[in-house]
């Protein structure tokens, strides 16, 4: 499960590259958008994630409530993200993660967003201290020792855009990423992301 | 502006770098260890957290209960007292705590967990020299896999130090049966909890009279209620006297220990029914090292009776069977001072 996983995010990073030759430069920056968080769980792992997301489809959607004119914009994204995160209190929950995946997000006129974010592909790859392997009467110590899991994330957030701003908006997830397979099973985790995004073609 | 600059990031960049020595630095003081390593055994990666003074190279190898419990949830003053003298072992088990790893159910067996206490023995020497010294603490459902690890091979240890321990997992129904009636008769003669008392005796007599996984899951519940009952009434002395959870609280995360428990008492308990079928009785005349059996006399979770079993059918030429008077299922918790002094005193005598 892990080759292909690998191989599928490979084969999705090339495909981005792809369309980036298909559009004009400044469109493609103009619709891709770079952001930084806080990820972790407060109590027991703190870290911080990268990523970007490219606008894939936007779709204005206009409806008449209580006599008024309020037009949405609905948008799906590509995205991908990569973090890393420890516990401070102990040596033993260190790890980084990589997903990919899209998002639908909906912003209203004020700029308040709501998203989902659905990423199938994803790894996490825990990184342990001091290990030492024993097979029979052998102990070899580890190399790098850690393990990886297939992770995929799914979150759901809250943001606020910034048109026309270099910092253009903050986003707030609440994520449910399992690791398959953890022990003898899969392992249920939550983490908050806190985070802003950023624009480079914007002016201000 | 730009002087400064440059000063700050050479300032910065040899911070970074001593940092990183720093932090890939090997040395440890044997005098006040507080090391954490894991053990890669079938699959399975455990940590071990290695605390106290380790100058005589004697290690107090800790099993901890559940299963699904956490190595460190032993820490507290009396583990604090026992660190002074010598180092101590908190295991997480597989699948437990902070443990991880890729493995089958069938990769969970209490005789594979026994194996992974034997390789941390193994890691042990490698790390600290073939002149280490090990004694093993088991307490509760630690009790029943220190028991199964010394049968697989007690070679490596000097002494056996059995809290609370369930030798006989499955006489633990019956042996609730009768405390649970035994004790509910004197709580009631002496006015005490009376409602609670009535209606644990009323869940007895509607249990089936054979032991099976439902029956056993709500007798067990109750076992702990019992306790909290005869601390209210001053029988036992609360574990707040000698407990440390708040310093483990940031050390495990909740949700993980949480899943990691429910799993492995799904496999061990409900699938395997090791609570309906394991009984080491029989087989307690193959161990032979010198041994402890430390009892809370009100303990209702692993009644004083199994210790007492324990204590008369081990082989060890030298045994002793201890009752704390004021415990109920943690006597480390309830009076830390005096199991400090006789798990020192034990090992004192035998290292």
């Amino acid at each position: 499960m892990k080759k292909y996983s690998i191989v599928f995010l490979l084969i999705y990073t090339i495909n981005l590259q792809a369309q980036h030759h298909d559009i004009d430069t400044n469109s493609f920056m103009n619709r891709t958008e770079f952001r930084i968080a806080y990820s972790g769980t407060i109590l027991w792992s703190n870290g911080i994630s990268i990523g970007a997301e490219y606008s894939w489809k936007d779709i204005e959607k206009s409806k008449e409530r209580r006599g008024t004119n309020r037009t949405n914009t609905h948008q799906f994204l590509f995205n991908g993200n990569l973090g890393f995160a420890t516990n401070f209190a102990s040596k033993t929950d260190t790890g980084g993660f990589a997903n990919f995946g899209i998002t639908w997000r909906r912003t209203n006129k004020k700029g308040k967003q709501f998203s989902i974010d659905l990423n199938p592909l994803g790894y996490y790859r825990s990184f342990l201290p001091e290990t030492y392997e024993v097979n029979g009467d052998n102990v070899d110590k580890v190399f790098l020792p850690g393990r990886g899991y297939y992770s995929p994330s799914l979150s759901v957030g809250i943001g606020k855009q910034r048109k026309g701003k270099v910092r253009s908006g903050s986003y707030f997830n609440i994520t449910y990423n399992p690791r398959f397979n953890y022990n003898a099973g899969t392992l249920p985790t939550f983490s908050l992301q806190y985070g802003f995004r950023f624009n480079f073609k914007n002016k201000k | 502006m730009k002087q400064f600059n440059n000063t700050f990031l050479k300032i910065a960049f040899a911070a970074i770098i001593v940092s990183l020595v720093v932090a890939c630095s090997n040395d440890y003081d044997l005098n006040s260890l507080d090391e954490t390593l894991f053990v890669r055994h079938k699959n399975a990666d455990m940590p071990a957290y290695i605390k106290g003074n380790a100058s005589e190279k004697v290690f107090l190898i800790t099993l901890h209960g559940g299963p699904g419990g956490t190595g460190l949830g032993f820490t507290g003053t009396a583990f604090n007292t026992i660190e002074n003298q010598y180092a101590v072992v908190y295991f997480d088990q597989r699948g437990s705590g902070n443990s991880q790893g890729h493995y089958s159910e069938e990769e969970v067996t209490i005789d594979i967990m026994a194996e992974d206490v034997l390789a941390l023995v193994k890691v042990l020497k490698h790390k600290f020299g073939n002149d280490s010294q090990f004694f093993l603490l088991g307490g509760s459902w630690g009790g029943t896999l220190g028991t199964a690890t010394l049968l697989e091979d007690q070679s490596d240890f000097k002494g056996w130090i059995e809290v609370d321990g369930a030798n006989n997992p499955a006489g633990l129904y019956d042996l609730y049966i009768e405390t649970f009636t035994t004790t509910a008769n004197t709580q009631i003669a002496l006015g005490n909890s009376v409602d609670f008392w009535e209606n644990l005796l009323q869940l007895v007599s509607q249990v089936d009279p054979i032991n099976n996984a439902n029956d056993f899951d709500k007798l067990n519940r109750e076992a702990f209620k019992a306790e909290e009952k005869l601390v209210d009434d001053d029988f036992i002395d609360s574990v707040e006297n000698g407990i440390e959870s708040n310093n483990t609280f940031f050390v495990y995360n909740f949700l993980t220990t949480g899943w990691n428990n429910s799993q492995i008492a799904s496999i061990l308990v409900d699938d395997q029914g090791l609570f309906q079928t394991l009984d080491f009785t029989s087989r307690l005349q193959e161990i032979t090292i010198p041994s402890l059996f430390i009892s809370g006399k009100y303990d209702m979770v692993v009644p004083i009776a199994s210790a007492q079993a324990a204590f008369e059918n081990i082989g060890s030429t030298s045994k002793e069977l201890l009752i704390f008077e004021k415990s109920g299922h943690a006597p480390m918790f309830s009076e830390p001072d005096r199991f400090a002094t006789e798990v020192l005193q034990f090992i004192d005598v035998h290292k």
